[in-house]
């Protein structure tokens, strides 16, 4: 039983392939302009992986910002409660969902059998997202994938105090003027985002197992950041980009088996 | 013959050039704030019409105040005066006389920018957040001015006669109103909660008498019939549902929510209490209006008062769960919402999401995600 999730988010594109409860194969690619192609492609790339052909797939799910522009999609479902299915897929333990997408963060409370309990979502602002975290790495001259390890080095985070992106982005600039040390500077952008999210979050609460998701949990630092404001270990999962396809993907199982 | 709703819509489809006739034979058009506050049978006494300015949801309406409005007003407010100075709201064009209450800052900011910039005759009276004797004649007197004022505009004298006609009619509908409300306690409620919000909103646009024909036709109507039988039932609650602001409402239904039962400071009317009339008229208005009204979240010491009301509602109409929705800005509502969200969420056990809006189209992707996730999320947990 060939069935598949499709992830349409705001920075890329995830498709998951899954021969009943096998992960079967997996795409990522960035979204781009066009929806409907990005979706096509990414869907194409990971049957072409599978060895499979679009005509075997029995189901998709489809889930993100752009879930309902997906031309071939059985279904469409928030990323929040794929998120959550995802997550407890791959580890039944996690109780709360913490997810940091390009364009907006959530977190998301999980029951044992990975139903939503409760979720809290930002506003329409980038404070608190990958967004937030691409800006800082252009103002820096850093490429976003360096950003975790640099920060791992500072001794004396900087104190960033604008949560909206544009002040804080100005406020970058008058630190850097201030001969501020760059890891200093980066660590204090994790701090920043971290404290952000925790606030966001307490709401729902951390609960033991925590997961990290979404694009942004690539960044060594900020999961340390994250970490030291909730005070609680964070898991990573080993490919943090395709949770919501991936419960996407697992609710087109459970679709399937209704019919 | 029977009114239906048929009639309803044709007589709204012309209601405003039907206006526009009417004023121009001397009969006086008087808007107001859709907060409750204003006692409508008073403009009815004095042979004027009241028509209830509640429409909102429109970005342009709010950008065409940007010049004129500062950041933290809230856009329902900002949109009144936008109607106004994009002059395709004929109702907005047409009046002769705005009524405002005044409860905070942001229903004083509309009675100033219609002031300053709409070139209108603006009405303001104050009312208090306390519930006191005091409060009640500080209320009282303000009615009585805006009944001064009415006449005076009229040249007609509101008497007792007169006003008591206005108070029973006007009973009826409230009475009318709570009616059909409460056909949505049953397992199929016979009406839609958009189906009644649009009928809610008619209200403020069109002729008592006939409106009151057309709930009497629908009353009996609904008594006998059974709609869908709809999971999860919401309560939808806040500060302002306005007319044309039905992304919230449509989305809640599109996800397969139904909504039940509302209860918001403006945009729905009080239909739960009836003017006394065995007593003096007036004070019977304050004691009605104002009195024994559910005080707003801007009332103090409103909050306990307010939530007990709020979780007996949920749990008459047998809610699933309950959307809480507030302009952007508006602080009290704001405030309180985080507070009701967590009681009931730890105490009482009825989810609550919390939403706001200030009428941007950008919020429309989140909106859906939230309210699709949370419906979702009801439908796992009740097994609804």
């Amino acid at each position: 039983m060939i069935i598949a999730g499709i992830d349409i988010g705001a920075a890329t594109a995830k498709t998951v392939i899954l021969d009943d409860d096998r992960i079967r194969s997996c795409a990522i690619m960035p979204t781009g302009f066009d929806v409907r192609q990005v979706s096509l492609d990414v869907m194409k790339a990971a049957l072409e992986k599978a060895g499979a052909l679009m005509g075997s797939v029995e189901f998709v799910v489809s889930t993100g910002y752009g879930r309902r522009s997906v031309p071939f999609m059985n279904k469409a479902v928030t990323e929040i409660i794929c998120h959550a299915k995802g997550a407890n897929y791959l580890n039944p333990q996690v109780r709360t969902v913490i997810d940091i997408g390009g364009q907006d963060s959530k977190v998301i409370r999980v029951d044992e059998k990975g139903n939503v309990v409760d979720f809290i979502m930002n506003d329409k602002c980038a404070a608190g997202t990958g967004r937030f975290l691409e800006v800082m790495a252009t103002v820096l001259q850093l490429d976003i994938s360096e950003m975790g390890s640099i920060s791992l080095t500072s001794k004396a985070p900087c104190q960033i105090s604008s949560t909206c992106t544009v002040f804080a982005e100005t406020e970058m600039v008058s630190l850097r003027a201030e001969q501020k040390r760059r890891e200093d500077l980066v660590a204090g952008i994790h701090k920043a985002v971290a404290l952000r999210i925790a606030n966001l979050g307490a709401r729902v609460g951390y609960r033991d197992e925590v997961i990290l998701t979404g694009g942004v949990s690539k960044n060594i630092g900020m999961k340390k950041s994250l970490e030291d404001a909730i005070g609680i270990e964070i898991m990573i999962p080993e490919e943090p980009q395709i949770i919501g396809a991936l419960g996407a993907a697992l609710l087109a199982k459970n679709e399937l088996s209704k019919h | 013959m029977k009114k239906t709703i048929e009639d309803l819509s044709t007589h709204l489809r012309d209601r405003a050039l039907e206006l526009r006739k009417l004023k121009e034979t001397g009969v006086k058009i008087v808007g107001y704030f859709p907060g409750g506050f204003v006692p409508e049978e008073l403009v009815r006494s004095c042979s004027a019409v009241p028509v209830g300015l509640v429409r909102g949801g429109d970005h342009d309406a709010v950008q065409a105040t940007l010049s004129y409005s500062c950041r933290f007003i809230d856009a329902f407010a900002k949109a009144q005066l936008g109607y106004r100075l994009l002059r395709e709201d004929p109702f907005y064009q047409m009046i002769d006389l705005y009524v405002v209450p005044i409860v905070d800052r942001n229903t004083g900011a509309i009675a100033s920018y219609w002031e300053f910039y709409a070139d209108a005759e603006v009405f303001k009276f104050g009312v208090p957040h306390l519930r006191t004797d005091y409060a009640f004649k500080y209320y009282l007197d303000g009615i009585k001015l805006l009944k001064d004022r009415l006449e005076e505009l009229t040249g007609i004298k509101v008497t007792d006669e007169k006003l008591k006609e206005q108070v029973d009619l006007y009973n009826r509908m409230r009475g009318l109103f709570q009616k059909i409300s409460y056909l949505r306690k049953k397992e199929r409620p016979p009406i839609s909660g958009k189906e009644f919000i649009k009928l809610n909103h008619d209200s403020y646009y069109a002729d008592l008498s006939l409106f009151v024909e057309v709930l009497e036709s629908l009353l009996e109507e609904l008594k006998s019939k059974e709609g869908p039988v709809k999971r999860p039932r919401i309560m939808l609650t806040g500060s302002t549902l306005a007319m044309g602001d039905s992304r919230v409402v449509d989305l809640i239904e599109a996800s397969g929510g139904a909504i039940v039962i509302e209860e918001f400071a403006e945009g729905v009317r009080p239909y739960n209490h009836k003017v006394l009339t065995d007593g003096d008229l007036m004070n019977a208005l304050a004691d009605m209006y104002f009195g024994r009204r559910m005080p707003g979240a801007f009332a103090r010491p409103a909050t306990g008062q307010r939530f007990d009301y709020l979780i007996k509602l949920a749990r008459e109409f047998n809610v699933d769960g309950i959307i809480w929705y507030n302009m952007t800005y508006r602080d009290s509502y704001n405030t309180e919402g985080f507070y009701f969200e967590k009681l009931l969420r730890d105490e009482v056990g009825i989810p609550v999401l919390k939403l706001e809006s200030e009428y941007d189209p950008v919020e429309v992707g989140p909106l859906r995600t939230r309210i699709e996730t949370f419906i979702e999320t009801l439908k796992t947990q009740k097994g609804a």
